[in-house]
């Protein structure tokens, strides 16, 4: 059974710790939470390179390729980085370490040991000197930056995803990718890249999270050393709800791109005053989120109307988004399908066997959290956004006593936003 | 008789019967784990497009058929599949692969019940005209998403460069016109040839009682006559039918992913080509490699590179896929790689080290249920031991390794680019 621990290590640092022997493999977390400060000198793009520069190579690992075989020779551990958005909003950003456990060393190698070592190396001692990251490596990381940034257009459902973001979030820091813009990312230098992973280690909220087989105590000493080191100061408060505000009325955007068949429609529902967490999760659910759901047969199975019709929401910031893949004919059709959908959850709630078929399919889904240190992994970093930290049991008993009454008057809350739809054309 | 299959690399055991309705059993139980995995799987894929049962008439069936036949299995008289699932609490889906077709679920309850309801829907076609025609509009709107995505796009253009007449170059789905042409009759004759008993597989991995397993298969396994099923024979020339395979999308950067064709083998032939050219790829393209650090300072290629193999029934070749403003040159640069290498061999040191890299990877695949057993219905599928790959891995040896590379012809290449590109 997993064991779980946390702990705070230092300013704002805390480090929590799942074990379960039975795991093969461990992975340790850094995640970095600050505010978007855009008025600031320092661009999104900043923080990225400086987030992408982290796991490329550092001081002792000073290229690419000096550090994959050092990670190779440790049976292909990883080290990896990012920038995304947390459930609030805020810049995420973290440097992650996989890797095999000890006893599978065919040669005595203490795999964990390296791994926290080069994982503090990276935090530290990055690939820099003075106030300035390498300028060749700083070159190479800014050019991958940009493919990420440009390439979002290859994928239809991202492209759609990150335009209708303009809409549906503006003004708020989602309105932007995490990683900034192709102009941010082509004025970003080693300078720049190298402050905004200063104001990273001085000022950020930090969680570590391990997950797996080790006790980890060597990584508990590892990174307590590591931010001991850190002269840590004024650390910025990252609330745990930020509504994004809806709009006086809905708003409908039409995008085009070249060659493309299929249209995608994503659609914006806002509840600003929603309080009722695990309402909202089964209201989610019930709509899109399984092969049973309302969306899945009434939309595709009974209407045929798209081949995929899904839901999400994110209750820290209150809104709830679906999705569809349909023919370009039946984008209306679609849209009112939807609305249907939400409205009549709104005025007659949900039938027992929905509630039922949702509270098994999650009873069975949350055990299986507890089956690798990735799932893990997850489920308590995203746990740490809340108010009170649930196991997978706990999250579980409070969804069961959900009612038809709860999730109805959560859809209730729920008001259209914005309408955005992405079909072939010319622009 | 139950075989017990032991691997002192991984320290696991499989067990493994022929079931007397014909279908083979696989079970790896684990200790710890909450999920428990079942796949259900017929040797029936997108490849397989035309076939005779006991010495009959060879029949052609229209591409995408397998496809089809998976999407409407699901359906019964009375509750669908899904349906039933829903009761348990199960997540179940399907898939269809160029050379098979499976059906799974996970659980962490009611694992006897749902296993039941896997075996029994598997084995109840029911398929009408009207519901046959429901389906139609739903797989064309797939088969358009698929058509609308450019990577999808770059690797089906990569098989059709690469095969002349190996059925593999065909789209797993079929094209909207030839999904016109199936019906029930259709997909009742490819379900009662290739869903035969003999032709089919049963992997279960994670947390569950074997013997329920075989009491449950005892229950509910409906025994057939085996069928003599044959596909039809195709001589593929050795040379690949177009060496370069361009298509106009939009785009950030022009995408591309290039093979170097090898003659398909199989079994135990197949997995050394597997592992092998895989540890090849690694020391001459991989992470650690000059190769591609130059090619990143050159600005050809960035960290989205990848160079692996490509494998399945009557195919494999060693790959690569990435992202470059010149894919031409990039195509050029890894054949002037392999010929230095041809020269001047790697080392044992960078052999020894990616040799355990790799046994990294695979022992990450022993992980979870789901990868356990996917692992166990892959080497079914290959007719090798369930440990085939990581014991292959774990064993392989430096003079094998520089066999391989001289026997890999780099000039007997494809490459497929998609974007702004003549």
């Amino acid at each position: 059974m997993s064991e779980f621990n946390r702990q705070q290590i230092g300013n704002a640092v805390y480090l929590t710790k799942i074990t379960d022997k039975h795991f093969k493999t461990n992975q340790i977390t850094v995640h970095f939470y600050t505010d978007f400060d855009d008025d600031s000198n320092l661009t999104r793009a900043d923080y990225a390179l400086a987030a992408y520069l982290l796991s490329d190579s550092c001081w002792k690992y000073s290229t690419y390729s000096a550090m994959s075989q050092q990670l190779m020779g440790l049976y292909r551990a990883s080290l990896s980085s990012g920038t995304n958005f947390s459930p609030t909003g805020a810049r995420h950003t973290y440097l992650r370490a996989d890797f095999l456990d000890n006893r599978f060393a065919l040669n005595g190698e203490n795999i964990e040991s390296e791994m926290c070592k080069m994982l503090s190396e990276c935090i530290l001692r990055p690939n820099a000197s003075g106030s300035a990251f390498d300028g060749a490596a700083t070159e190479l990381m800014r050019g991958e930056l940009i493919d990420t940034i440009t390439s979002v257009i290859n994928d239809k459902s991202d492209y759609a995803r990150e335009n209708a973001a303009k809409t549906a979030f503006r003004g708020e820091p989602q309105e932007l990718s995490a990683n900034g813009t192709r102009e941010q990312a082509e004025n970003a230098n080693s300078e720049t890249a190298f402050t905004a992973y200063r104001k990273l280690l001085d000022t950020a909220h930090v969680e570590i999270v391990c997950a797996g087989c080790s006790d980890f105590s060597a990584a508990e000493e590892e990174m307590f050393q590591t931010f001991f080191e850190i002269n840590r100061r004024t650390i910025i408060e990252i609330p745990k709800t930020v509504r994004s505000p809806l709009k006086e009325k809905p708003e409908y955007v039409s995008d085009t791109l070249p060659m493309m068949k299929q249209a995608i429609l994503r659609m914006y529902f806002k509840a600003p005053d929603l309080t009722d967490r695990f309402a909202n999760k089964m209201l989610t659910l019930i709509l899109g989120g399984l092969p049973t759901s309302r969306f899945f047969t009434n939309i595709r199975e009974k209407k045929s109307l798209c081949y995929y019709c899904s839901s999400v929401s994110t209750f820290e910031r209150k809104y709830m988004t679906a999705y569809a893949g349909v023919e370009p004919q039946n984008l209306k059709k679609t849209e009112k399908a939807i609305l249907k959908e939400i409205s009549d959850i709104a005025e007659r709630g949900v039938i027992n066997e929905e509630l039922e078929t949702v509270n098994r399919f999650i009873q069975n889904s949350l055990r299986s959290v507890y089956d690798t240190p990735e799932s893990l992994a997850s489920w308590y970093a995203t746990q740490l956004h809340n108010d009170r930290i649930l196991t997978p049991e706990q999250y579980s008993e409070e969804l069961s006593r959900v009612t038809s009454g709860r999730i109805q008057a959560a859809a209730r809350l729920y008001k259209l936003d914005t309408v955005y739809s992405l079909s072939g054309g010319d622009k | 008789m139950m075989e017990k299959i032991y691997s002192d690399v991984i320290k696991e055991t499989c067990l493994k019967y022929v079931h007397k309705s014909g279908v083979t059993v696989y079970m790896l139980p684990m200790e710890g784990v909450s999920t428990a995995v079942a796949q259900f799987t017929a040797k029936f894929g997108s490849q397989d497009n035309e076939f005779s049962v006991d010495g009959g008439e060879m029949v052609k069936i229209p591409d995408g058929t397998a496809h089809y036949l998976e999407h409407k299995l699901f359906e019964s008289e009375e509750k669908d599949a899904f349906a039933l699932f829903a009761e348990t609490g199960a997540s179940c889906n399907a898939g269809t692969s160029f050379d098979y077709t499976q059906y799974y679920f996970a659980c962490s309850d009611n694992f006897s019940k749902n296993l039941e309801i896997l075996l029994n829907f598997v084995q109840d076609p029911y398929f009408t005209p009207k519901n046959v025609e429901k389906e139609r509009g739903i797989i064309g709107q797939e088969i358009t998403m698929y058509r609308d995505n450019p990577s999808w796009r770059v690797f089906t253009n990569l098989l059709e460069g690469m095969y002349h007449v190996n059925p593999v170059r065909l789209d797993i789905a079929g094209t909207v016109e030839s999904i016109a042409q199936i019906t029930a009759d259709t997909l009742y004759d490819c379900y009662n040839a290739f869903y035969n008993p003999a032709n089919m597989y049963l992997c279960v991995a994670g947390n569950f009682d074997p013997d329920e397993v075989v009491r449950i298969c005892d229950e509910r396994l409906k025994d057939r006559a085996p069928l003599n099923i044959k596909t039809a024979n195709f001589t593929e020339p050795i040379a690949v039918n177009n060496p370069r395979i361009t298509l106009k999308m939009p785009v950030a950067k022009p995408i591309f992913e290039l093979g170097f064709k090898r003659a398909a083998a199989s079994g135990q032939a197949q997995t050394d080509e597997f592992i092998y050219y895989n540890i090849l790829m690694d020391i001459m393209f991989g992470e650690m490699s000059d190769f591609l650090t130059d090619m990143r300072i050159r600005g050809l290629l960035n960290t989205e590179f990848s160079a692996s193999v490509f494998s399945g029934r009557n195919h494999n070749f060693p790959f690569a896929r990435g992202e470059s403003d010149n894919p031409d040159a990039v195509l050029e640069e890894m054949q002037k790689q392999i010929r230095a290498f041809k020269e001047n061999p790697p080392s044992k040191q960078e052999f020894n080290c990616v040799k355990r890299a790799n046994y990294g990877s695979l022992v990450r695949d022993y992980s979870s249920a789901d990868s356990i057993a996917s692992t166990l219905s892959d080497s079914a599928l290959d007719g090798t031991s369930p440990f085939a790959v990581i014991d292959t891995a774990a064993s392989a040896e430096y003079g094998r390794m520089l066999e391989f590379l001289k026997d890999l012809d780099e000039n007997n290449a494809c490459i497929s680019i998609v974007g702004d590109v003549d």
